[in-house]
């Protein structure tokens, strides 16, 4: 199994803390982040992200800090032009999403930090966001109780076509108070949303009609949602320091003591639950308290496996993620990260403040596909042989001019060496000429000496 | 083959086969025969293992020496067709030879096939075969770790010949193998080509200006030159290269398109291309040689431009789609534009008409445009794939392009490609393109499978809408008039076969499978979200397709017995599309029971028949993934009955209840807004009494569909008060009085639930017989207005009942539920549970009766039912 990492961060600046999951071991400690809730992003396991708590009298512009994985300080900061709070980047990392207090959504592109749009979402202040599971369309959730359903090619300037309409494809007003979590399930376009509110609620909405499926009311406020994998159920962590487990598919019951479709709890906070993850297989639920303390359960026995001890003050915010692949304590950690620095994983710029004209907007900073190893394999580069098949064919081919270039090739060759050989001959041939006129001269001589 | 009789085969090949110094070379093939038994054997690998004796690996050794040396002496023969033959026989030793033979002589080798590159007198099936030779010898040493140093130096020594011989080269000859010499160069010791960077540009694009090389060698010319950045790795020289080729393009574009466009638009390209205020770069290959080049292209023909220009498009894709050591920046507006301005010229003249332009010239480019807006088409696709949700910024502007270019696009040929962007845009950018995509695709899709429509009535299967509905329920009103036939939709498909003529030409039915292949995207990506308006549609279009194509196809495959080489292929693709699409359309979420499931289905068990096939595995499939819909489940990933928690007290008593559940698919596969019975279903279940007991089993069975009943259905939420109030006022309570009921609720768990709990499976003992049901509902009424909705559920759960049992808890609950309306609730439970068990037992021994009295009963009190308004 891959390992995953769970992440922490606090209002209080108490750094962002990382955990191996299933070790239990530590990692760096990132240092100088108070994180508002939501406010904590992996950006596609690349680094971290968390925009910042500020002192609304010191700036009227909020702060987004950037980590790279092995340096505990903070590499890139940007500053916004409002406090963000909600943070949130898309699989690929190719965008990021901050909810401004204002209700304004801004949306960067990572790799530039182009500020591609602004838009006002929400009336009142953008609390959570989340996108869909093929990432074309953002859940935002907002201080007056809204929901809003986006879809980004709309927001990309796709709403010419249909100017009628809405920006957004759903507005869900249900919520009578602050929603303070939003997750979406699986399914694509038949997913199902589900938003958890100040009012004590937590409602299941349809994506694909825009309805409300059901209305789950808790004995206390629900400040954090997860989702089981198989969305047999949902887990809401109260501000009463329960985890209530709600049904989805599960057979649903009332006979627990807490209301219609809530099947239990997991308990053992003294303190308020502010947020949840769960693991890739849905086996392990992590949750974060006020306490400070981040709790692991198991989900199918239900008990506490492991606990995490993040800071003295509240945790807002906890993730699960996978280990990156140069965050590996094992190896030489150094090396690996310098190599990774060559083959093209920068530290991206600093998000700008405001959007540029559209022009500059024509070069879109991308990865092509960052080579990972030579996977060619070398055997299909041969060519020899198959030249040599060519060639061969070639020649087989009476009467192709390359055929007959090396017959006339091949005969020059022999007739040179025939002529080689003829001269040869001769040379033989009037060597003995040669010898034989001499011989009888001298015989001739010889004789004519004795006679 | 025993590893002893290696070194003798060996040496018997070199003995029959190989040419030597003294014979004359008889027999090419023969070398073919000794290249596969080497391969095959590895006779060359000297590799034994371990425990071999130690004569064994001798004899293996002096063979291979001897190989070598006789590899060697021909090769440096001054007969050419010896010649060649040792050199590739040379390049083979070096692929297959052991590691510590190549590294000991490698570099003799590769001095003797440098000489032989360099002489220039030498033929051309030297030289073809000394490059790639040498290639195969980089390749080889580029493999091993501690040759990179060497490798450089030597390939260093071998960019200048090269070159010259690209150079010389006027036609294709070995241009070929000189090129992949240079690919390998580039891709093996990329640092040997820093210095010659600009030659090297400059040669390639001489090539490809040339207009004198084959569409293979042009693709070769292509990749050569996407290399070209690879080897400095840098973002720049990446950046620049494509500035350069686009611009490069753009150029071109002028000259070809000068009168058949507006200007306007042409320097709109090039703003995008090169904004104001930015240099130029350096043309593409240098600067006087684009000055010679494009003198020459006023001389040629116009078929020469668009050669050039595919070429310049292919290195544009090539170098989007391959990987790339570092981030880069992609001009997406420049590339889109360019693509716009390809797409949008039709080939009429625009109203200011150059003097200069001939009729001639017109026609000429005409009739190439259509390969040049293939070869823009797979630019947009490149980008696409290469930039991913990277791209989202510029969706928007491609997808107009497109629909505007599908309005005119006629040709299958690049009807097929968009097709194909369609596809990839929507599965790359998911819901929210699709919802803004759907109208375009299914427009075009329906014109495109119009032909496998309702064609008989001349009636077309209309773009917009109803049409086809219309049509659909036209023939039926008159068909039933006629009263000749069966009106079921099944004998209308068939008969539809009989008359459709199929369209034989594989053009067409390309661009059919491609617009299939669309509209499958669009139903997996966004089959349920806003698609009201065209799913019903393309449901039927997607059925009938499938038929037709199914019927046909078969007949054919029997006569393909005897005629084997029909096209085939292309129709079996066809069939596999349209029943891939169907799949796509039967299992994508919609707000009905998909209305063709039984067709679906049908169409897949007789495909599956057809064994050994890539349709009957594919059937096989679609079986597999149609089997959730007849069977809804959602299984559970915890395993509840070993929870340890106190609210799963009730079911451990009933464990059938985990084990297998059919219950809630939570995704809604059929379900139906106006259907309030379902909607309530999901909303309170648990006001529904849904236990059911074993002996219930065999009850009715046909009532609705089950896993309508159990599926999260819409809900309106100020609907959902006003039906709440009147049916039960458990639920509205707990909207509005929160806490009060949370006290309820806590005391029924405690005290009543447990009671039921007790007395359910007790009942399951009994075996009275007798007419439960309506025993039931009678009771019921007296009890209690509320419990009327107990007689519903048989209704429902039978059907589920009877491959399982539904939790015993539900009813549990339910009965908690409603006994915080009065107070007197325990008193109430006490009465049901003893009514029940009365009941049970009657109807324990008798379940073929109960039939009968439960369909009798259930309508009166469905009627009474507060909840069906």
């Amino acid at each position: 199994m891959e390992t995953e990492l769970v992440i922490a961060s606090s209002p209080s600046d108490a750094g962002i803390s990382c955990w191996n999951l299933h070790t239990g071991s530590e990692h760096l400690r990132y240092k100088m982040c108070s994180s508002p809730a939501h406010g904590l992003a992996s950006v596609a396991g690349r680094f971290l992200a968390s925009s910042q708590i500020r002192d609304p009298k010191s700036s009227s512009s909020g702060s987004i800090l950037y980590w790279s994985w092995n340096k505990p300080q903070v590499e890139v900061k940007s500053f916004p032009a409002e406090p963000v709070k909600p943070l949130l980047s898309n699989s690929e990392g190719t965008y990021i999403v901050g909810g401004g207090i204002s209700g304004d959504i801004y949306l960067w592109e990572v790799a530039t930090g182009n500020l591609l749009k602004k838009w006002h979402a929400h009336y009142r202040g953008v609390t959570c966001m989340v996108f869909n599971d093929d990432q074309s369309l953002l859940i935002s959730g907002s201080e007056d109780g809204c929901v809003r359903v986006w879809s980004l090619f709309m927001i990309f300037g796709g709403a010419n076509r249909e100017k009628a309409k809405n920006p957004y494809e759903y507005s869900f007003h249900e919520h009578t108070l602050k929603v303070t979590d939003i997750k979406i399930g699986y399914g694509g376009c038949n997913a199902i949303i589900v938003s958890a509110s100040e009012d004590r609620t937590c409602k299941v909405w349809s994506l694909s009609t825009g309805k409300l499926l059901r209305n789950i009311v808790f004995p206390s406020i629900i400040d954090a949602i997860a989702l089981d994998p198989g969305e047999h159920v949902f887990y809401a962590g109260g501000r009463d320091g329960k985890i209530y487990i709600a049904a989805l598919n599960a057979p649903g019951t009332s006979n627990s003591s807490y209301g219609l479709h809530i099947i239990g709890s997991l308990s053992e906070h003294s303190k308020a639950i502010t947020c949840l993850a769960s693991s890739a297989d849905g086996s392990l639920l992590v949750s974060g308290s006020e306490d400070g303390m981040i709790r692991v359960w198991d989900t199918k026995r239900r008990n506490i496996t492991r606990v995490f001890r993040h800071a003295k003050g509240p945790v807002n915010n906890v993730l699960v993620v996978r280990q990156p692949q140069h965050l590996n304590p094992g190896t030489s950690p150094n090396t690996q990260a310098s190599s990774l620095r060559g083959h093209g994983w920068p530290m991206p710029p600093p998000l700008q403040k405001y959007a540029n004209s559209s022009d500059e907007n024509a070069y879109t900073k991308a990865f092509i596909s960052p080579q990972t190893a030579s996977n060619k394999l070398l055997d299909d580069s041969y060519i020899s042989v198959q030249t040599m098949e060519n060639l061969i064919k070639e020649l087989q081919k009476q009467g192709s001019a390359a055929a007959a270039e090396l017959d006339v090739e091949r005969l020059k060759v022999e007739q040179q060496r025939s002529v080689q050989t003829i001269q040869q001959w001769k040379t033989i041939y009037e060597n003995l000429h040669q010898f034989c006129v001499s011989e009888l001269l001298d015989g001739n001589h010889v004789e004519s000496n004795n006679g | 083959m025993d590893d002893i009789l290696k070194p003798k085969l060996l040496r018997l090949l070199l003995r029959e086969y190989v040419p030597d110094e003294r014979h004359p070379f008889r027999n090419s093939l023969e070398l073919l025969f000794v290249v596969s038994s080497i391969k095959t054997h590895k006779l060359l690998s000297e590799w034994a293992p371990k425990s071999t004796n130690k004569n064994l690996i001798d004899e293996w050794k002096s063979a291979v020496d001897s190989w070598v040396n006789r590899v060697f002496t021909i090769a440096s023969s001054n007969m050419p067709d010896k010649c060649w033959a040792g050199i590739c026989l040379l390049g083979l030793t070096c692929q297959e030879c052991s590691p510590e033979r190549f590294l000991a002589s490698y570099s003799d080798w590769f001095s003797k096939l440098l000489s032989l590159i360099q002489t220039p007198a030498d033929s051309h099936f030297v030289k073809a075969a000394s490059c790639a030779s040498i290639s195969d010898l980089l390749i080889r040493l580029s493999g091993f770790p501690n040759t990179k140093k060497d490798g450089t130096s030597q390939a260093t020594k071998l960019i200048q010949p090269v070159l010259k011989l690209l150079d010389e080269d006027s036609s294709d000859g070995f241009s070929q193998e000189a090129l992949c010499l240079l690919c390998t160069i580039m891709n093996c010791f990329p640092h040997s080509v820093h210095r010659n960077h600009g030659n090297i540009e400059a040669a390639i694009l001489l090539k490809i200006m040339s207009g004198k090389c084959s569409a293979s060698i042009l693709k070769k010319l292509g990749n050569a030159l996407c290399l070209l950045p690879k080897s400095k790795g840098d973002e720049d020289s990446w950046s620049l290269l494509m500035q350069k080729i686009l611009l490069s393009i753009n150029n071109q574009l002028n000259d070809a398109f000068q009168g058949l466009e507006e200007e306007a638009r042409s320097n709109e390209t090039m703003r995008i291309l090169l904004p104001p205020g930015k240099e130029a770069p350096q043309p593409l290959g240098g600067q006087e040689r684009s000055q010679e080049t494009s003198d020459f292209a006023m001389r040629r023909a116009e078929q020469l431009l668009v050669s050039r220009i595919s070429t310049l498009m292919y290195c544009c894709c090539t170098m989007l789609t391959d990987s790339y050591p570092v981030q880069v920046t992609v001009p997406v507006r420049a590339v889109v534009s360019l693509v716009g301005r390809v797409l949008m010229v039709d080939g009429s003249l625009s109203q200011a008409s150059y003097p200069s332009m001939t009729a001639m010239k017109q026609e000429l480019i005409c009739s190439e445009l259509p390969i040049l807006q293939l070869h823009s088409l797979e630019m947009l696709s490149a980008i696409i794939k290469g930039l991913r949700s990277q791209l989202s910024p510029h969706v928007a502007e491609i997808i107009q392009l497109l629909a505007k270019y599908f309005g005119r696009c006629r040709l299958p040929m690049l009807r097929e490609k968009a097709y194909a962007i369609l596809k990839v845009l929507l599965s790359s950018m998911g819901v929210g393109v699709a919802i803004h995509l759907s109208q375009d695709v299914v427009t075009n899709a329906f014109i495109d499978l119009e032909s496998f429509g309702d064609e008989r009535k001349g009636t077309s299967f209309g773009v917009h809408a109803n049409a086809s509905r219309e049509t659909l329920t036209h023939s039926r009103r008159r068909k039933r008039k006629q009263a000749s036939m069966t009106e079921s939709l099944q004998d209308q498909l068939d008969r539809d076969n009989l008359e459709v003529a199929i369209p034989q030409n594989p053009a067409e039915l390309s661009v059919k499978v491609a617009a299939l292949e669309a509209l499958e995207a669009l139903l997996t990506v966004g089959g349920s979200l806003r698609s009201e308006s065209w799913r019903a549609n393309v449901d039927h279009l997607l059925i009938t397709v499938a038929t037709n194509a199914c019927k046909g196809g078969w007949a054919k495959e029997e006569r393909s017995i005897f005629l084997c080489d029909e096209p085939i292929p292309i129709w079996a693709d066809f069939q596999l599309a349209s029943l891939r699409a169907l799949l796509a359309s039967l299992l994508s979420p919609g707000r009905v029971r998909p209305p063709y499931l039984s067709l679906g289905l049908e169409l897949f068990r007789r495909g599956m028949q057809e064994t050994g096939s890539r349709l009957s595995e594919y059937c096989r499939h679609a079986l597999l993934a149609l089997e959730v819909l007849i069977h809804p489940r959602a299984l559970s990933l915890v395993d509840f009955s070993t929870a340890n928690d106190n609210y799963e007290d009730l079911s451990r008593k009933v464990p059938e209840n985990v084990t297998f559940q059919i219950r809630t698919l939570g995704k809604g596969i059929v379900e139906h807004e106006s259907d309030d019975e379902l909607y309530k279903n999901w909303l309170g279940s648990d006001d529904e009494m849904e236990e059911v007991p074993d002996t219930e089993r065999n009850t009715n069975y046909t009532a609705e569909p089950s896993a309508a009943a159990r599926s999260l259905s819409p809900v309106n939420l100020p609907n959902k008060s006003e039906l709440r109030v009147s049916s039960s006022g458990a639920n509205e309570k707990i909207a509005v009085d929160r806490d009060d009921v949370m006290v309820e609720l806590q005391e029924t768990n405690s005290t009543g639930g447990d009671k039921l709990g007790e007395h359910v499976p007790n009942t399951a003992a009994g075996d009275y017989p007798g007419g439960h049901t309506s025993r039931v509902v009678s009771n019921s009424d007296a009890l209690d207005p509320m419990d009327t909705k107990m007689a519903p559920v048989p209704n429902d759960t039978a059907m589920i009942s009877d491959a399982v049992i539904t939790a015993g808890r539900d009813e549990n609950a339910k009965k908690n539920v409603s006994g915080t309306k009065d107070g007197g609730f325990n008193t109430i439970i006490e009465k049901i549970s003893a009514t029940l068990v009365s009941n049970f037992k009657k109807s324990e021994g008798l379940t073929g009766e109960s039939d009968n009295e439960s369909l009798d009963s259930i309508p009166d009190i469905i009627e009474g039912d507060p909840d069906s308004d």
